[in-house]
């Protein structure tokens, strides 16, 4: 039996949304699967690792007593042998209790997660993980690295200015007169490596521009500053596959402009009106009403957008279209999904065990090739000292 | 180990022994073999949990004070001995307050063999004498079910298209023991026009008993299949009791379904055979089914009837094309006879569709038999789904034939096109698996050792364009 260990919470602002993906759509549908053995690695806010079977019950987190059980057990470490090995103290006459990790499942959002800093030290390990590597997720993570690819490749991005907070600091009023001059309201203002919306505002004019950076330099030190698109549809797509790409549905968040696509709109009961089921899949279109040639032309920029990011096993590509011109725009790609848009893939036609499984495979067939790389290459430099 | 040795000296010990009690319907001896088997007492209640009926809370209530006060005297005992040095006192005190999970376990089996011998089986039996004289002066047609699968069914669809025009009154639900049979006579207005008695035989001379009681003019024999093989051994003995209802009635006034190969031993001329082509001279053609039911035409001589129903499954046809013929015989319209065959649907439990995650599940839990599984199977063959999944923990009370017959299983869901099959694990799991690759299935296997934990999961295996099909569903007190 292959044991997988899922790794979440982590240092993050999306800490608590990733203990909801980890438990909910990935630890239960693999343990339902009974094919896996499946240990729970919370990594908690101050950045210690714990390995335990009460970590996979909801209640633990919900209830507050994680706290309890911080208290009370001693972190686990890591162990990089030729793999990845979990250890910890099992309390009795001081022996450890060791397990060797075939796949790692990371369902970490935000920093020193699905920004790539864990796939780093994966691909230390040598060990398969799923979901997109370490390039892929570092570029994911930076909007403004991601939709300069995505322009690179040929994919049709809005118009955006971007900022560090340093500048922003420095000299504020050069950024709003470099902002007026080449964007036109309204604006979106998001700090570059956050997801789940966090950080982000619409602005239409200077006041709330400039608020609006500040909110956004809060939360980071590079900011993107780029131009609404007018008659918007929002859509999102989630999409698996390493080389074969498999594409979900295109999927509508039903927001007004004003109410764009925010952390509660995406994370909290019935989103921000309260109204219909959890978070994002209480208040979507799915599959997105658009004509067959418009879903088709999204579908591709969607897919086209994936592959130049370098995404493998799964991601969501976010894009944003003009409902009058029927201009398809990619707007982010965000490489670990909450809850892994099960709700998507499940119209889709994929079950939740279904869907985890074959994100595992994908991780075992994306490991396999990278192995088939040549990582040495013997030289005589050396000898010349 | 430890929770093991603790769990019977839980407070929740005397739940999981009335539970246990009310699984085994009160029966002594199924209720002791499953006690003296169990090993963890706290985990006993998986499917279900203790219904909280007034017998059930008196018996809970016996046992807490009984296991109370054996503590409360092994206490005094010991105490005795420590303060006024009685012989022996420290060991038998212990002894009570260790055994009292053991003794009342046992104990509290005396109220109900007490109760059942002097109150309940007296009342049944004055019961059922007076239930005599009822059914034999009714004036209605008094039309006994009887088979090994399909009576209930058969019941409803009767009930649904007879019921357009006659008075009719049946037995309720699977009420369909000489108890149920007396208690319905009793509920009996006297001016029905039709009688509906399901017979639910357990052991050898049931349907006799049966049908000396409750004097049938017609019956209908829905077909002969391996069930409660733990008592009556052979298929062959259960044929023998099952026809045993035809002894004292004209042929003609017998309908059996002849689609069960195994009723053929038993046809005597006369007797009036339906199947899935046709019931009397009604003949059956243009069959659809479809996860919304079936359509289908009947036709006798110039007549011709274009029938619908929501039941799922071609093994339902002759049913419904027998319940049409008799309302024809009865002298029902066209369209009475239409709208009633319109009005059955599928029963709780039996091959009942519903909708999950986007995904169809057919719950076939309550189906017990081996050609319950063949038409569960074959209906999962005929209908069309992005991905078929099927369930089922296998048969219960299959005497010697188990291997033989859950092999057959196994077999039956290869050649269902199923892609994935999860076998909720149990004692008959092995055989399955070997019918499965008897069978050449290719597809995923799962064994799933917590059927809780996979029911309240479901929706996580199925997603839109999913068809799962879930037969029989095996009670706690089964292994």
């Amino acid at each position: 039996m292959e044991t997988i260990a899922v790794i979440f919470g982590g240092r993050s602002t999306e800490h608590d949304i990733s203990i909801v993906t980890a438990i909910a759509s990935i630890i239960k549908p693999l343990e339902l699967t009974r094919k896996y053995r499946v240990e729970a690695v919370y990594i908690a806010k101050d950045g210690a690792w714990y390995w335990d079977d009460k970590l996979k019950n909801i209640a633990l987190f919900t209830s507050g007593g994680i706290q309890d059980f911080i208290h009370k057990n001693h972190p686990a470490s890591v162990q990089f042998d030729s793999g990845m090995t979990l250890v910890k103290a099992s309390g009795i006459a001081g022996r450890k209790t060791v397990r060797k990790i075939d796949v790692v499942f990371p369902a970490m959002h935000g920093t020193y997660g699905e920004d790539g800093a864990l796939m780093g030290l994966l691909d230390m390990a040598g060990v398969a993980y799923v979901g997109c590597g370490l390039s892929a997720s570092v570029v994911a993570m930076d909007k403004v690295l991601a939709k300069q690819i995505a322009a690179a490749n040929g994919i049709p991005v809005t118009k955006f200015l971007t900022f560090s907070r340093l500048e922003l600091e420095r000299d504020p009023t050069a950024a709003l007169k470099d902002i007026k001059k080449s964007l036109a309201f309204p604006l979106f203002i998001k700090p570059a490596h956050l997801g789940s919306s966090i950080g982000i505002s619409r602005v239409t004019d200077d006041t709330a521009l400039q608020n609006g950076l500040e909110v956004a330099a809060h939360y980071d030190d590079k900011i993107i500053v780029e131009e609404a698109v007018q008659n918007l549809i929002e859509i999102t797509l989630p999409v698996m596959g390493n080389d074969q790409l498999t594409p979900a549905l295109l999927e509508r968040p039903l927001t007004k402009p004003e109410d764009f696509f925010d952390f509660d709109t995406k994370y909290l009961v019935g989103g921000k009106k309260g109204k219909g089921a959890k978070g994002a899949e209480g208040y979507s279109q799915l599959p997105a009403d658009l004509s067959n040639a418009l879903y088709d032309k999204t579908e591709t920029i969607g897919l086209a957008a994936y592959r130049s990011i370098g995404c493998s096993g799964t991601a969501r590509v976010d894009l944003l279209i003009d409902s009058k011109t029927e201009q398809v725009y990619f707007n982010e790609i965000n490489p670990l999904p909450g809850d892994l848009y099960a709700h998507n893939w499940n119209r889709a036609g994929v079950s939740n065990v279904e869907l985890v499984q074959k994100l595992i495979e994908l991780a075992k067939e994306r490991y396999q090739q990278r192995n088939l790389l040549t990582r040495v290459f013997n030289t005589n430099y050396l000898q010349q000292f | 180990m430890i929770p093991l040795i603790v769990a019977p000296y839980l407070p929740s010990y005397a739940v999981t022994v009335v539970y246990m009690l009310q699984n085994t319907e009160y029966q002594i001896w199924p209720y002791l073999r499953w006690f003296w088997r169990t090993q963890d007492f706290s985990k006993v209640e998986r499917r279900r949990q203790l219904q909280r009926t007034k017998p059930a809370r008196l018996l809970l209530l016996t046992l807490w004070c009984g296991m109370v006060l054996q503590v409360l005297v092994g206490l005094l005992l010991i105490a005795l001995w420590y303060w006024c040095g009685l012989t022996g006192g420290w060991a038998f005190g212990l002894a009570l307050i260790i055994s009292y999970p053991v003794t009342w376990a046992h104990l509290i089996l005396v109220p109900l063999v007490l109760g059942r011998y002097l109150i309940i089986k007296p009342r049944q039996r004055w019961l059922i004498i007076h239930s005599e004289q009822i059914f034999k002066n009714h004036k209605g047609f008094r039309v006994a079910i009887a088979g090994s699968y399909g009576k209930t069914s058969m019941k409803e669809v009767l009930l649904a298209v007879l019921g357009e025009s006659k008075k009719i009154a049946a037995t309720p639900a699977n009420k369909n023991v000489a108890v149920s049979h007396a208690e319905f006579a009793h509920s009996l207005s006297g001016d029905e026009d039709i009688l509906l008695i399901e017979y639910g035989e357990g052991a050898p001379g049931d349907v006799g008993r049966f049908a000396d009681t409750t004097h049938p003019t017609h019956a209908v024999i829905t077909g002969l299949a391996a069930a409660h093989l733990d008592r009556y051994k052979t298929i062959e003995r259960a044929g023998q009791d099952i026809f045993s209802v035809a002894r004292h009635l004209k042929p003609e006034h017998v309908f059996v379904n002849t689609e069960s190969p195994t009723t053929e031993p038993f046809l005597k001329p006369g007797f009036n055979h339906y199947d899935q082509h046709g019931a009397l001279d009604w003949k059956v053609s243009d069959v659809t089914t479809s996860i919304e039911g079936l359509t289908f035409t009947i036709t006798k001589g110039k007549r011709r009837l274009e029938l619908k129903s929501a039941l799922l499954g071609k093994h339902n046809i002759g049913t419904l094309c027998l319940a049409a013929a008799l309302a024809d015989l009865l002298g029902l319209s066209d369209d009475a006879i239409t709208k009633g065959v319109s009005l059955t649907k599928p029963f709780e439990h039996r091959m009942q569709p519903y909708q999950l995650n986007g995904a169809w599940v057919i719950d076939d839990t309550y189906n017990g038999n081996l050609e319950g599984i063949r038409a569960g199977t074959t209906l999962l063959k005929e209908l069309r789904a992005k991905r078929k999944l099927y369930v089922t923990p296998g048969l219960v009370d299959q005497g010697q034939a188990t291997q033989q017959i859950h092999e057959e299983v196994g077999r039956l869901i290869a050649a269902s096109g199923a892609d994935t099959v999860v076998l909720i694990k149990h004692s008959v799991t092995d055989f399955i698996k070997t019918g499965l690759t008897a069978g050449g299935f290719q597809g995923e296997l799962i064994i799933e050792p917590d059927p809780l934990e996979f029911y309240s999961n479901l929706s996580q295996f199925v997603a839109v364009g999913d068809l799962l099909m879930m037969q029989n569903d095996w009670t706690d007190n089964y292994t």
